[in-house]
């Protein structure tokens, strides 16, 4: 049994998840689920960072990380080969899932960050064809990576297998748009489940909340709910919200559909879209800027 | 666009209590080491990968 379990993860790794994603995405699709919002620069987007991170990128930071940990940890490797199971499997899950959160956190409140990470957050919609959506230069300084490689090479990498497959499937399954969790906030008996679940990890309902372009209605809020696998820590900093509802409408309010390659490129390649965060010399942060020309506009 | 004051403290006050959530599994494991007396290290022994093909 533990043969098989162990098996699931190593091939969940390697080509699961993207079949998993591909068919999801598929059957989202089908359902009508992306409605007219999946246009040819959304589409192209979502290809390339789905596809360019998975041939290139992660083999390039593989190998590269093989080469510089003998050199970084001198004599080290497996030098924590002892630790049980459970315990390696807490370490690396908190180690791991802490740093991304902070990774993520500070790149939407520290202002000269947010545009390597704007493009998450630019698509109209939610669902497996966003869900791996990152600007180039997140995707390679995603810090939680080199951390629990580091810990892999000390001895704890057979627990990094489990943490790596759960983490992928729950961040996942948070960005579907296809809303698993909405029985459990329906379905009387299951109601003590998702009371656990939405404070534990991250659902359909707290993070399509952190995705939707608009806080004014109670639901959504990008400003917080920044948790990846677990959503405990938005809950410990007190910068979450659970509504166990989801927002009309994702994105963000400047977004001015910005050329494929400004997206996934920027700042190598700038968009030509004047006013755009991610054009030559354009606003770091241009929310604020939309929001006073509303209501101005209102006024 | 700088950070503002209010951003800039939260931030700081959380990231402090991270550097206690990071340390906190490393902690507990030492303390349920030394309340159930094991000692895994003690009889540990890292395995030596073996070649798989012998070149003569």
């Amino acid at each position: 049994m533990i043969k098989f379990i162990e098996s699931v993860f190593q091939n969940l790794s390697v080509w699961g998840l993207p079949v998993i994603m591909v068919f999801a995405g598929i059957a989202e699709f089908a359902l009508g689920l992306y409605e007219n919002k999946w246009s040819k620069n959304e589409r192209i987007l979502d290809i390339v960072c789905f596809v360019v991170p998975k041939v290139v990128i992660r083999p390039a930071i593989v190998y590269f990380t093989l080469l510089a940990l003998p050199v970084v940890l001198p004599g080290l490797k497996g030098i924590f080969g002892w630790v049980p199971f459970f315990w390696a499997f807490l370490i690396i899950a908190i180690g791991d899932d802490l740093t991304q959160y902070w990774y993520h956190r500070l790149h939407h409140q520290v202002p000269w960050l947010w545009r390597f990470h704007r493009t998450h957050h630019s698509a109209p919609y939610m669902g497996m064809a966003m869900a791996s959506r990152q600007n180039l230069l997140y995707t390679i300084f995603f810090s939680q990576i080199y951390l629990t490689a580091a810990l892999t090479y000390l001895g704890l990498g057979y627990a990094a297998l489990f943490v790596t497959g759960l983490k992928s499937i729950i961040t996942t399954a948070a960005h579907s748009s296809i809303k698993w969790d909405k029985p459990f906030y329906t379905i009387r008996w299951l109601r003590p489940v998702a009371w656990v679940m939405e404070r534990l990890i991250s659902t359909p309902a707290t993070h399509h909340a952190h995705h939707a372009d608009t806080t004014d209605d109670g639901v959504g809020y990008y400003k917080g709910n920044f948790g990846n696998m677990f959503f405990i820590w938005d809950v410990i900093f007190k910068a979450g919200i659970i509504t166990r509802k989801y927002p009309v409408s994702y994105g963000t309010k400047a977004y001015r559909q910005e050329e494929w390659y400004a997206q996934f490129l920027w700042p190598i390649f700038k968009s030509k879209k004047k006013g755009s965060e991610l054009a030559a010399k354009g606003p770091v942060v241009a929310e604020d800027v939309v929001y006073v020309e509303e209501e101005r506009a209102i006024a | 666009m700088k950070l503002d004051s209010a951003t800039s403290n939260k931030l700081k006050r959380d990231l402090l209590v991270s550097l206690f959530i990071y340390a906190l599994p490393v902690v507990l494991m030492f303390l349920y080491f030394l309340l159930s007396g094991q000692r895994p290290w003690e009889n540990w022994k890292q395995p030596v990968s073996t070649p798989s093909t012998i070149s003569k």
